[in-house]
């Protein structure tokens, strides 16, 4: 047996998740919290690559955008990963097994990786890119990435709840 | 007699649904949300609530379309299921109250010069009513 798989069997026993999963009204408390988050967070995004794409806001600076919204990113990922993270842990073991599951994390990886890639060109590079006349087009590139990457996100985090758990590997159920 | 709904014909019509339902209450609720939290001092702080509000109400107003779209559709694949479902009747009740004040109280606030003292007891009600919406529409599967 994987050491991820022990991991996940250990962890869904844990206090949190336990109770998570023995109270008909926690999960969807948490589950409902992370969409308003991800509405919360996810319009920032939308908006940054609206801006980058040259389809709305454009009478702010690229760095106007980018900047102000920074630290309330950061703030809002942080709120929606931690509601993720505890609905994640309850299933723990479910979710080991779930293909849907393991795509949206790549998927998040890849959002990591594309931050770091477009970084020096792009996150960091405001006041060079309001100078120029135009908005390059990898500054374009990377908009349409973000917004294809997240869409990504939401299809297989929507898929995770379509794939029949294989009960008979399981040692823990929801409550409902 | 019954007819069969076309929706229920493929397994894949629903939770493509779904995704357009996420994607579009995403960048409603988004706008609005950025728009709120400009109010309430947080965010776009550089840029006018007015200005921000008149930028981002067609953008606000595509996913609304969306998601007026893409409901109605979802319900039609099991309206008695919805039609009695508390949670739903809930939504339904915040999505009425959410959209009506949206275009009329939110709308004069946002568009006001200064917003008063008020402002951000409406941006902060404008929040919570559209959170509303969202927990009404996960609790109708766990109902």
């Amino acid at each position: 047996m994987s050491a991820l798989l022990k991991f996940a069997q250990w962890l869904q026993f844990t206090t949190i998740p336990t109770e998570l999963r023995g109270s008909w009204y926690v999960y969807p408390v948490v589950l409902s919290l992370h969409l308003v988050f991800i509405a919360i967070f996810g319009g920032m995004i939308f908006l940054t690559n609206l801006r980058l794409l040259g389809l709305g806001l454009r009478r702010y600076s690229i760095g106007d955008v980018i900047n102000q919204l920074r630290w309330p990113k950061r703030i809002g990922f942080l709120l929606v990963f931690t509601c993720g993270a505890l609905l994640a842990s309850s299933k723990a073991e479910e979710y080991y097994y779930n293909a849907f599951f393991w795509a949206k994390m790549s998927l998040l990886l890849l959002v990591f990786v594309h931050g770091l890639v477009f970084r020096s060109s792009l996150y960091r590079n405001t006041e060079a890119l309001d100078k120029l006349p135009s908005t390059p087009g990898v500054v374009k590139l990377a908009a349409a990435l973000s917004l294809l990457l997240w869409t990504g996100v939401a299809i297989c985090g929507r898929g995770i709840g379509y794939i029949e758990p294989p009960v008979d590997k399981l040692h823990a159920a929801l409550f409902h | 007699m019954f007819i069969e709904n076309p929706l229920n014909s493929s397994e894949l019509i629903f939770p493509t649904l779904e995704v357009c339902h996420i994607l579009g209450f995403t960048v409603t609720l988004g706008t609005i949300a950025a728009v709120d939290f400009r109010v309430l001092g947080l965010g776009l702080r550089r840029q006018k609530v007015a200005d921000l509000a008149r930028d981002l109400a067609p953008w606000t107003l595509a996913g609304l379309v969306s998601l007026l779209l893409s409901g109605p559709l979802m319900f039609s694949s099991d309206p008695d299921m919805y039609y009695l479902n508390r949670a739903f009747q809930l939504k339904m009740v915040c999505l009425l109250a959410a959209i009506v004040f949206h275009y009329t109280a939110h709308r004069k606030m946002v568009g006001s010069d200064k917003p008063g003292a008020s402002a951000k007891l409406l941006a902060s009600l404008s929040l919570m009513l559209w959170a509303g919406v969202i927990f009404g529409g996960i609790f109708i599967g766990f109902a």
